[in-house]
């Protein structure tokens, strides 16, 4: 066979960094194989409430809503609906009995509160009841739009019991309440774990290997950008930029999430945050920012806002990220994604949405009111697993748009 | 109407109908062709089929129905199409299909436009109505003149027809059923004019075929009767009308799908596990990349053909993203330009090539190799033997050769592998750099891919230097010419034809290397000066029966 010349190390180098030798020439063309020098970025597969299973905690999960009902019924009533194959007909007593009501959306009403309010006199609401809900597809009057009215399904409702939470030391203090976390990190400050921490739905989903294997707001996710990267292992100024994407996830071959797509970002500049960060042995921390990340999941669309949020991001050998970003989640937009599950959602997934009220706004330790000194956030630790993605601004897709193409 | 029941039903009609055409008179041009013993025949491929009956009856005439697969011999379709004939299963399938546009043609949506007349005063059994159509059709569809006794002869089949179904307009579908389904439809036939070579007919499907990959629209087929096509001025205006139509744009696309096997990425699946971004649409993406990218080079902006294997501009699709590590801004086709030193440069690292020649879990220099010296280099490579080992090369977690380089070095101790591996080889380990699916990556099992080598006695470090020396090898330049040559022709070249290729080759660099110039020096040399092309063997010749029904 011919032999064939072998490159030493410095070709070796070369060929692993060929786009070194290319940057003073990028203005004339497109981004090169890989990915623009400097810049990296990932789309979001899932936000989740981060929270590890700490032994011993929650021996008893907190009750859904139609648990608590059903613990709320006379003994004779409980018997008869005890089945497990009966709890679509204790749904059913529970929403006759506590006086849901729930109508279509009339065309057109979806924004038009007084429209709403008149479709709601006219399908028997209570005086002044009736939300949209579902999509705006319907206006409901129930546990969920309005809580406050049945906290008796409250009842049975359970706070995390644990010592050891995933976040941060948001204000720098160390108060009662606070948590460690589980490398012994005194002040962790993570009280919607401790509002969410028993509840089965998101317990569930609070385990990153599971998060790994579902698409979360697949429909709007949100994306990392990070530029100014000179050491992907150690750099301590880089720009990150978190995004909203207009363009959905799409799924591989293997059912995950398809790596280096190219995402156009929402035009919308309260979808979009800019803060300050740094590389530390190949883990991204940033200053905190307000920010608000798109949340997009079947019937809800309820957009979080996280304040004084600060990003914590490990870049993995086989090029996707795991992480968490830190910071306080506003009770409004919090309860809102509640809200927006519906209680046909919160039955669903044993989640008592008067439970979930009380617990969040009792335990808001973050962004007090002004005026009546009512806490507004709530301390909160969002983990996050991404894959390597493209980031592409509208001002290029509108180009691309105007004939730029084929 | 259930035209289709009535189509069934009138199965026999339809039989007769074929016997009848086939039946003919002395001196007809059905006849002329059955018999032209001097003339090639080339069985219409499915995208010239369906070009076909676009052209003559709109595109909104579906055409349904599966096709027999095309063959490819010696890397071409084009000379496939010569050596094929008809199976009997296969012929069903074109009379199935044929039906269906039948059907169509003459169904209440198409029927004013395409028939546009029926039985009535002056015309009580719809004689002249029929004669119309066929006269109207009839030459379109068999690309040359028909004599007046040949539309009377389907005349008097398509009215029996329409009586014995009991339905005029069924009568006509039977008829152009029938005519779909004959040799003169499906199969270009090529005659010897007064002089010997090509008559006009067979002059204007051939430029119309290799430039526009259709058959000859209604000017071409106004020139080839009046002869304009027997004069170099008249051949060359027609030439430069066919290369200035957009639809040039479809010819050189056919040209290069044929050449560079790109119908193959039609069926090429991958393992979904080791390859999650690749599936059946990203491999259509990758070929219409590749077709894209090569109009984009040579059509549009007349380019040099030896720089496809240097340009960093590709035609880049947002589904494509993935697989080449780029963002995409367009929504859909875009022309994206690596910059300099991009390890994506020309032909050789288009994501569709790499994974046409690959296997389904891995990469192999050893096809790669092979379908770039077959097709780009018009070097034939043959098989391996029967007994040869893969072993070593397949055992892609063996725990010392971890490359496939390391791997393929041993497999070459064994010297009767060796002899073609040297040759194959070289070139595929060049492209060792971009995995099975044509994903760029830098190391294989956490060792560093070695992508240097030999070509043409010249070292290079990997797959962009390869590109260049490409681009400056007279070989790949040359092989280009013949394979145009005989995507021409459609066969392989006889020690005649020999002395004319020579001639393209040595004035392709005369002509800039600009594959619009060569394809216009093909198309003049290949349609004046040459005689009908001999079928590679009498045996492989379609063999037509009396009934007009070709059998294998």
């Amino acid at each position: 066979m011919n032999k064939l010349p072998r490159c030493g190390t410095a070709f070796r180098l070369l060929s692993t960094l060929p786009l070194i030798a290319a940057l003073p020439v990028l203005i004339a063309a497109d981004t090169p194989t890989g990915g623009a020098p400097g810049v990296r970025s990932f789309v979001l597969t899932n936000i989740f409430f981060s929270g590890p299973k700490e032994a011993g905690t929650c021996t008893q999960l907190a009750d859904g809503g139609v648990e608590s009902f059903y613990n709320s019924l006379p003994p004779a009533e409980r018997a008869a609906f005890a089945d497990p194959a009966k709890r679509r007909d204790l749904e059913r007593l529970m929403i006759k009995r506590l006086g849901f009501k729930a109508t279509k959306m009339p065309p057109g009403a979806e924004n038009d509160t007084d429209a709403i309010k008149r479709a709601a006199s006219a399908a028997g609401f209570p005086a002044g009841k009736g939300r949209a809900a579902f999509a705006n597809k319907r206006i409901s009057y129930d546990s969920c739009t309005d809580p406050l009215d049945f906290m008796q399904l409250a009842e049975g409702y359970r706070l995390y019991d644990g010592k050891i939470a995933e976040g941060a030391n948001l204000d720098g203090k160390q108060k009662k309440g606070d948590f460690h976390s589980a490398s012994g990190q005194p002040g962790i400050d993570n009280q919607v774990w401790k509002a969410l921490g028993c509840t089965k739905a998101f317990r569930d989903v609070g385990e990153r290997e599971n998060a790994r294997e579902v698409l979360m707001s697949a429909a709007a996710p949100t994306l990392i950008e990070v530029r100014g990267i000179d050491d992907p292992r150690n750099d301590p100024d880089v720009t990150v930029n978190v995004m909203a994407a207009s363009d959905a996830l799409a799924r591989d071959g293997r059912g995950g999430p398809l790596q280096w797509s190219s995402f156009a970002t929402d035009p919308d500049p309260a979808l979009r945050t800019t803060t300050k960060g740094r590389i530390v042995d190949g883990v991204l921390t940033t200053d905190p920012v307000d920010m608000r990340l798109n949340y997009k999941e079947q019937i809800i669309d309820a957009p979080r806002d996280l304040r004084s949020a600060r990003i914590r991001l490990t870049f993995n050998s086989d090029g996707s990220v795991d992480g968490r970003i830190d910071g306080y989640y506003t009770l409004a937009s919090l309860y809102d994604s509640i809200e927006q599950m519906s209680q046909a959602g919160a039955s669903a997934s044993g989640i008592s949405c008067p439970g979930v009220y009380k617990a969040i706004h009792a335990l808001a330790d973050g962004y007090p009111d002004r005026k009546t000194g009512r806490k507004t956030a709530i301390s909160s630790a969002l983990g996050f697993v991404g894959v390597p993605a493209f980031a592409v601004p509208p001002e290029r897709i509108a180009a691309a748009g105007k004939g730029a193409g084929l | 109407m259930k035209l289709g029941v009535i189509l069934l039903a009138g199965a026999s009609a339809l039989a007769a109908a074929s016997m009848a055409f086939a039946v003919t008179g002395e001196g007809s041009a059905a006849d002329a062709a059955v018999g032209a013993p001097d003339g090639s025949v080339r069985r219409l491929t499915e995208s010239q089929y369906r070009r076909a009956i676009a052209d003559v009856f709109g595109p909104d005439v579906r055409v349904v129905g599966r096709f027999e697969p095309d063959n490819r011999v010696d890397g071409l379709i084009a000379v496939g199409s010569s050596m094929v004939s008809v199976t009997a299963s296969g012929f069903d399938q074109y009379e199935q299909i044929a039906r269906g546009i039948a059907e169509q043609v003459v169904d209440k949506d198409h029927r004013a436009e395409l028939v546009g007349c029926e039985p009535g005063a002056g015309d009580t059994d719809g004689r002249g109505c029929v004669s119309r159509f066929f006269a109207r059709f009839g030459p379109r569809l068999y690309r040359r003149a028909m004599a007046p006794a040949e539309i009377a002869r389907f005349t008097t089949a398509t009215l029996e027809a329409g009586r014995t179904l009991g339905d005029f307009h069924a009568g006509i579908a039977a008829g152009l059923a029938a005519m779909l389904s004959s040799p003169e439809f499906l199969f270009r036939f090529e005659r010897p004019g007064a002089d010997g070579k090509l008559d006009g007919y067979s002059r204007a499907s051939r430029i119309s075929f290799l430039l526009w990959n259709a058959p000859p629209d209604a000017r071409l087929m106004e020139a080839a009767a009046v002869g304009t096509l027997d004069t170099p001025a008249g051949l060359a205006t027609q030439v430069d009308r066919l290369m200035a139509s957009p639809r040039f744009e479809d010819g050189m696309r056919a040209f290069f799908n044929d050449f560079l096997l790109l119908d193959d990425l039609d069926s090429l699946s991958k393992d979904s596990v080791l390859f999650p971004q690749f599936n059946a649409n990203v491999a259509g993406l990758l070929k219409e990349q590749t077709l894209r990218t090569v109009v984009d080079l040579l059509v549009t902006n007349k380019g040099d053909y030896r720089d496809l294997f240097t340009t960093r501009r590709i035609a880049m699709h947002r589904a494509l993203g993935p697989i080449y590590t780029v963002p995409v801004a367009a929504r859909d086709w875009t022309m994206h330009e690596f910059p300099e030193g991009d390890p994506r440069t020309g032909l050789l690292t288009h994501a569709g090539l790499l994974a046409l020649h690959s296997h389904p879990g891995r990469t192999s220099p050893t096809l790669r190799g092979k379908a770039i010296q077959e097709a780009l280099l018009c070097v034939k490579i043959p098989a391996p033997p029967a007994n040869v080992s893969f072993a070593v090369v397949q055992d892609v977690n063996n725990a010392t050769l971890k490359t496939t380089r390391a791997r393929l070095k041993a497999h070459l101790d064994d010297e009767e592998c060796a002899t073609c591996h040297r040759i194959s080889d070289p070139i595929g380990l060049a492209l060792e750099q971009f995995d099975g699916v044509g994903q760029h990556r830098v190391t294989e099992r956490g060792e560093p891919i070695d992508a240097s080598g030999t070509f043409a006695g010249a070292d290079f470090t990997d797959a962009v230097a390869l590109g260049k020396l490409f681009h400056d090898n007279a070989d790949v330049s040359s092989c280009a010419v013949r394979t145009a040559w005989r995507y021409a022709t459609g066969r392989d070249p006889q020690p005649g034809d020999e002395p004319g290729i020579a001639r393209l080759q040595s004035d392709f660099p005369k002509l800039g290397y600009r594959m619009t110039d060569l394809m216009r020096a093909i198309a003049l040399s290949v349609t004046l000066n040459l005689a009908p092309s001999a079928p590679a063997s009498k045996q492989e010749q379609v063999a037509v029966t009396r009934t007009g029904v070709p059998v294998s």
